[in-house]
């Protein structure tokens, strides 16, 4: 216990005593509606309040106004003072479980679309165009630059008037960034130039902030300590800006971030998946501290478990410790730490499927856990219910251990069969990917709850009719997953092989290896640098315009960087129809998706992925004997009702499907479909 | 000479003789420290506390009990009439009949203690206690024959008849056996132990209504604090002492007996009886239980010979093997006050000689540097409540309820226990203050490891804070800082009103200021008697009352209320740290896992450290309050922090 004493001292800055060390750092979770932090946004926030934490800075990426759209991400627009009783409201929610509530505004500057809501042009200190938006900004005139500074202390204001006890301004990589950066500022005027001519604009800004907000709300500023760029800015660079805002005495905190976000592949330095170490810039933030000195120090970086976190504030290196990821995978962290539990914490693995989300699909929801963003429909602590009855699930992958853990913490009975010798299904294949073994903790966490609630584990048994009927259930959930489609590629068997015979090391991998990739996903290209890593030449064919569209921003350059750093040949557009043996090689035959022109490749080695069909036997086999005959009532399960299908009186249990067993989706569908259906048993 | 006359001669002999071991013994208690004793008061006293008090405790074992109604009564009975028969000449069947029947009467009692000697149950001692049974029923004997003359059934057969020869010797043989027990043997108990009802150190536990359990303070300007021989004790604990019967009940219920920690409380209060009679002595033929581990080990003492240290009859380890739960204390139906003892000895041991083992002496001085035994700073004892606004009285001045918040303000567990209540009191609308940093330790654990300079240093400060604010109740989540403030503080000084949390949170339930789930269907549950809240504070059934305020399914450990076993976590035991082959939070769990209940409620944030650190297959450990806030009507995250 004595180690994690240094997260529970409370920090008083100005007159906000903040009551342990642990935050979450602003982040856009997509959850705004019409610019306004509503009921999701502020039950998402509550939930961590509720579950301890110190401090919850929210809006990431808020709006001050409207060449900054907040429609992107469907960020927070604070621009306007409609906002204001949201804020309020907010605040309120968040106070009650006396948790401390900061807001990031910002100006995104070059950092945004055109064509976004508004349709206005984006601007930045110079007209250089922002790869990661391919924006062309307007070089800022007198007049953007004293509007936009209006515009942040406006917003400051609001959130006063809205009962925030701080405010961020997020330089790094947005506006204020840019005027600091000579990468983006090539101002000849008193704006660009000298690091006090690049601050002159921020500089105006933060004195404007201070005096719209007063003495007694705190405010700090986001910065980066090393944008890793050769004419960004360098460590040196940042502890000279931070001297110069610090001197001015207007901003309380310095929180510490590392990488820019100019384009996709700083974004996935900043935001460190799980290739990358555990708190890989604690000690940029530590050296900023120890140069600076007279403000505290924040950081956030894939600090996901509470001894680094402990670690990082005992050791003086930051005085507040953000757990921002961390608190998406369990906003109750700080009270499991608490009360001794932390076994019970579900820690982040750094999947960033939470982040990849709101580029690609939509809102922040986390790999692993499924109530996260849905506070209004789905509890985080399963509540106890009626219990007594028997459950028996079938499959141990994350759809079955979901599924077990929820029943038993509904009070019931459960039986898990799951023939392999251990839980984990497709997760743990997954984890066999090198880097990708950080998804194994997904399965350690709910294997950890299961032995918790004493569910009935049998590991290496198989669930016949038989033995499901000699355990009389109540419930069967099928969670048995599928296996490979290879279907869809014209070959004899034993010609094509799927991405899991390499994984699970069934299939030693080829010299010369075609893989194609018909599913967008991690598996194509987590596969492809497998084989790389062990000396294979890989093509990657994928029908699709480019790689893996449905990876996001924090994993995909990770990827492409281990696929071309080994010369592994990308081929997009183009489509596996046939595989057929010649001698001891194999024929590829390809055809372009847009010209149906056909081209071989003589390989070694033809790997497929395109999904999972579903395990279904046992479900079929089950389906007669059931009382619902397997069937699902969609809209009770939507609104999580119970279900109450009844088509065979005489039946035994109820039957449902779950997971990859139904269709091919991913983990978090998995476990999604588990929480939604077994709350109401 | 007529028989009767010879009776006469012998009981005279023997009574010459008792009086000289008598005077002796006196002399040895005149030996100890003054004491302020209210005679007359004791002596009217007298009747009510051995009918009443005495009673209620022997009375708990109803063979022992009936036994000792015939053997005593009947011996009573018989001495009174043995004075008009036989001294008096007076042979009356009138009198000799009742006389004769107090004999058989006393025989009867005698086959009861015989019986009970045949089958001897391990905590009683054997020894001069075997013989004690043929002594009763001789003299009962000797005396029936002698008596038979006087009621007229027969004629007086003549000394010379080789019948009264043998009812002779026996009745010469009993009587001086019993004599000299009065001084040196079993009967001692009956002088010694009405005298100490007289001259108890501690006459308001004899009182009907709860019991007030302050450690006496002592003079620390004195030339020798604490007691290491047995003259430094109070010549009536000396006395108490010798009341003792060896039966062994303290030893039966003593927690850190049961783990087989080398702490015997019997053992400890028959050294002092053994040690206060002679220059010199070992303990070769004590005939109770040997210290646990230490079977083999042999003690020397004397009545100004130090009683611990490790040739000593006490060995060191018993000292600081004791968790001061007063179980024995409850237990003994000669009133003794183990604990007191206890801790008169180990204020020597702490403050004459720095003996103090294990992590105890790094505590003590970290309660030196910092006024709390974490060495934490004192602004760090509001570090885990800060969120919950609690004005401090420093601020506001006055308050109804002032909430002490005591040193489980430093550990998570404490705290999680005191945010719950704090989370439900306000719940309930109550409003509570605290003192922050203005608030030391109460320096309770110091008192208890012996410490009683910093007892006084801590005990001085806390008043003067507290002198300067107005509060009507202080209330508390720890017992043991509710004993220091409620029974302790006073002879400092400090007189307030202290309230335990429980009871605070029943008044709430029972104003109907609380709302909760519907209890039905609720796992079973147990309750855990904290030490210092039950047996020192006399508090059993508020807590009860409110767990069954939260629905049915309350049950009982076996050894619960007055008997409750230890949690293991009191006296300052878990920092002395006495090895023993097994801990007393396992055997306590194990007491719980035996009701099935799958949830123990505790009510001391030490208990819930001590439970809670007990691993495997048991119920869950609880605080009431946490309970409480969790059975609300209202979801408990709801509660506001
Ligand atoms: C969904 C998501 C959106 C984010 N949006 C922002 C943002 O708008 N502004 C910002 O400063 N940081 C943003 N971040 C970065 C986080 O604040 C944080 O720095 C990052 O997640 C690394 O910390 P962690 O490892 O503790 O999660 C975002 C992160 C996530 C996961
Ligand atoms: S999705 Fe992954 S990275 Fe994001 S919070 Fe969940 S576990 Fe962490
Ligand atoms: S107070 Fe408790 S631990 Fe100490 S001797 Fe008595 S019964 Fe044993
Ligand atoms: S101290 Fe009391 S309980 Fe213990 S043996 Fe003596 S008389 Fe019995």
């Amino acid at each position: 216990m004595a180690s994690t004493d240094a997260l529970f001292q409370p920090l008083t800055i100005r007159r906000c005593t903040i009551r342990n060390r642990v935050m979450s750092t602003s982040h856009a979770p997509s959850y705004g509606k019409d610019g306004m932090p509503q009921l999701r946004y502020q039950l998402y926030h509550e939930e961590k309040a509720k579950g301890g934490i110190g401090l919850t800075s929210v809006g990431g990426s808020s709006s001050v106004a409207p060449d900054s759209p907040a429609a992107l991400w469907n960020q927070l627009d604070i621009g306007e003072d409609k906002v204001i009783p949201f804020l309020q409201e907010f605040s309120e929610r968040v106070h009650r479980h006396g948790a401390k509530i900061f807001c990031q505004i910002t100006h995104m500057g070059r950092r945004t679309r055109w064509d976004a809501e508004n349709w206005m042009a984006t601007i930045a200190p110079s007209p250089l165009r922002e790869p990661s938006h391919r924006s062309f900004p307007k070089e800022m005139e007198d007049w953007d630059i004293r509007r936009v500074q209006q515009d942040y202390a406006a917003a400051a204001r609001r959130l006063k008037e809205g009962g925030f006890d701080g405010v961020e301004v997020l330089a790094d990589s947005h506006l204020p960034g840019q005027f600091w950066s000579p990468h983006v500022n090539r101002r000849t005027d008193g704006y660009g130039g000298s690091t006090e001519n690049r601050s002159r604009f921020t500089l105006e800004l933060f004195e404007q902030v201070r005096k719209a907000i007063g003495d007694d709300m705190v405010f700090g500023i986001r910065m980066s300590g090393d944008e890793l760029l050769d004419d960004g800015i360098t460590p040196e660079e940042a502890i000279k800006l931070a001297r110069i805002h610090v001197g001015q005495g207007c901003i309380d905190y310095l929180n510490i971030n590392c990488s820019h976000v100019y384009t996709e592949r700083g974004l996935a330095n900043l935001i460190p998946n799980m290739s990358m170490p555990v708190a890989p810039y604690l000690a940029l933030a530590s050296l900023i501290k120890r140069e600076i000195g007279t403000v505290p120090v924040f950081h956030a970086g894939r600090i996901p478990d509470v001894n680094t976190a402990a670690r990082a504030v005992a050791e003086g290196h930051v005085d507040m410790v953000a757990m921002t990821r961390a608190h998406i995978a369990d906003p109750h962290i700080v009270n499991k730490l608490r009360e001794g539990r932390v076994d019970d914490i579900r820690q982040c693995v750094g999947a960033g499927y939470c982040i990849d989300r709101i580029y690609v699909g939509g809102d922040a929801i986390c790999i692993q856990n499924p109530a996260t963003g849905r506070e209004a429909t789905l509890p985080h602590i399963v509540p106890k219910g009626q219990g007594g009855k028997k459950v028996v699930v079938i499959g141990g992958g994350p759809a079955g251990m979901e599924a077990a853990r929820v029943s038993a913490e509904r009070g019931h009975q459960v039986v898990l069969f799951e023939k392999a010798g251990a839980l984990g299904g497709q997760i743990t294949l997954a984890g066999k990917a090198d880097w990708r073994e950080g998804l194994n903790g997904i399965t350690r966490w709910l294997q950890g709850q299961l032995r918790k609630l004493g569910v009935d584990v049998r590991l290496a048994t198989l669930a016949t009719v038989e033995a499901v009927e000699a355990e009389d259930p109540d419930i069967v959930v099928v969670a048995t997953g599928g296996h490979p489609n290879l279907n869809e590629v014209k070959a004899q068997p034993g010609h094509v092989v799927s991405t899991w015979d390499i994984l699970n090391g069934t299939v030693a991998p080829g010299e010369n290896v075609l893989l194609f990739d018909d599913h967008a996903d991690h598996h194509g290209p987590s596969v492809a640098s497998f084989l790389v890593k062990r000396g294979s030449k890989v093509e990657i064919v994928t029908p699709e315009r480019k790689l893996m569209v449905e990876v996001g921003m924090t994993n995909f350059p990770h990827y492409l960087r281990d696929l071309y750093k080994s010369k592994a040949v990308i081929t997009p557009d183009t489509r596996l129809t046939e595989v057929y043996p010649e001698g001891n090689k194999l024929v590829a035959v390809l055809v372009n998706e847009y010209t149906d022109e056909e081209e071989e490749r003589v390989v070694d080695q033809v790997v497929v992925e395109h999904g999972t069909l579903p395990d279904d036997e046992i479900y079929f086999r089950l389906k007669p004997l059931s009382r619902n005959l397997g069937e699902v009532d969609m809209r009770r399960l939507r609104d999580r009702l119970p279900q109450e299908i009844v088509r065979h009186p005489d039946g035994r249990f109820m039957l449902f499907r779950v997971g990859d067993a139904v269709a091919c989706r991913n983990i978090h569908a998995a476990l999604y479909d588990s929480l939604r259906l077994c709350l109401t048993f | 000479m007529g028989s009767g006359g010879v009776v006469l001669l012998i009981l005279l002999g023997a009574l010459g003789w008792a009086l000289i071991g008598v005077l002796g013994r006196i002399a040895g208690w005149r030996a100890g420290r003054p004491a302020k004793v209210d005679w007359l008061a004791g002596l009217l006293a007298l009747p009510r506390r051995y009918l009443v008090n005495v009673h209620e405790v022997v009375a708990r074992d109803r063979y022992a009990s009936t036994m000792h109604v015939m053997a005593a009564g009947g011996l009573v009975l018989a001495l009174l009439l043995v004075v008009l028969v036989h001294g008096f000449g007076i042979a009356s069947p009138w009198l000799a009949w009742p006389l004769l029947l107090a004999c058989v009467l006393t025989l009867l009692g005698a086959e009861r203690v015989l019986r009970r000697r045949a089958d001897r149950p391990p905590r009683l001692s054997g020894g001069r206690w075997n013989r004690f049974g043929w002594a009763i029923g001789g003299f009962a004997l000797g005396l029936a024959w002698f008596t038979l003359p006087a009621t007229g059934v027969m004629a007086d057969p003549g000394l010379l008849h080789p019948v009264s020869l043998a009812f002779a010797a026996l009745l010469a043989w009993s009587a001086f056996e019993l004599a000299d027990g009065l001084a040196h043997g079993p009967m001692r108990h009956a002088l010694a132990g009405a005298l100490n009802l007289v001259t108890h150190p501690r006459a308001p536990r004899f009182s009907a209504d709860r019991p007030v359990a302050a450690i006496h303070p002592i003079d620390l300007d004195a030339p020798r604090l604490g007691v290491e021989t047995p003259q430094d004790f109070a010549w009536n604990r000396l006395v108490m002492a010798d009341a003792c019967v060896a039966c062994g009940r303290c030893e039966e219920q003593c927690p850190a007996f049961a783990a087989g920690q080398p702490l015997d409380p019997k053992f400890v209060i028959r050294a002092i009886s053994m040690a206060q009679g002679a220059d010199h002595v070992d303990d070769r033929h004590y005939a109770g239980r040997r210290w646990p581990g230490l079977e083999r080990r042999v003690g020397e003492g004397g009545a100004a010979r130090p009683l611990v240290a490790d040739g000593g009859l006490i060995p060191p380890a018993a000292l600081w093997a004791c968790t001061t739960c007063r179980a024995c204390v409850e237990a003994c139906p000669m009133m003794i006050e183990h604990v007191d003892a206890i801790i008169d000895l180990r204020r020597f041991q702490t403050l004459e000689l720095g003996a103090v083992p294990g992590k105890a002496p790094a505590a003590l001085a970290e309660l030196a540097a910092a006024d709390n035994i974490h060495g934490r700073a004192a602004a760090r004892r509001m570090d885990a409540f800060v969120d919950l606004d609690l004005p401090l009285l420093r601020e506001v001045e006055s308050t109804d309820l002032l909430l002490w918040l005591g040193d489980g303000a430093f550990d998570p567990r404490g705290q999680r226990a005191m945010r719950a209540f704090v989370q439900v009191a306000r719940h309930a609308g109550l409003e509570l203050a605290v003192l922050g940093e203005e608030e030391l330790d109460t320096g309770d654990l110091a008192r208890r490891l012996g410490d009683e300079a910093q007892f006084q240093r801590l005990a001085e400060a806390n008043i003067a804070t507290l002198a300067r604010y107005r509060f009507r109740r202080i209330v508390t989540t720890d017992p043991h800082v509710l004993n220091s403030l409620r029974n302790d503080y006073p002879a400092m000084g400090g007189h307030y009103e202290v309230v335990h949390h429980t009871a605070v949170l029943l008044e709430l339930a029972e104003e109907g200021r609380l709302k909760f789930q519907p209890g039905e269907g609720q796992a079973a549950l147990t309750y855990h008697d904290p030490c210092y809240l039950g047996r020192w504070n006399g508090e059993f059934e508020a807590p009860r009352r409110l767990l069954d305020l939260l629905g049915p399914g309350r049950v009982e450990m076996a050894r619960h209320g007055r008997t409750a076993r230890c949690c293991g976590g009191g006296g300052g035991a878990p920092l002395t740290d006495i090895p023993g082959p097994r801990r007393i939070p396992d055997m306590r769990m194990a007491d719980a896992k035996a009701t099935r209940a799958g949830t123990v409620v505790v009510a001391c944030p030490n208990c819930a450290v001590m439970l809670d650190g007990v691993t495997g297959d048991y119920p869950a450990v609880t605080e009431v309050a946490e309970l409480v806030l969790a059975r609300l009507a209202v979801p408990a995250e709801r509660v506001a922090a």
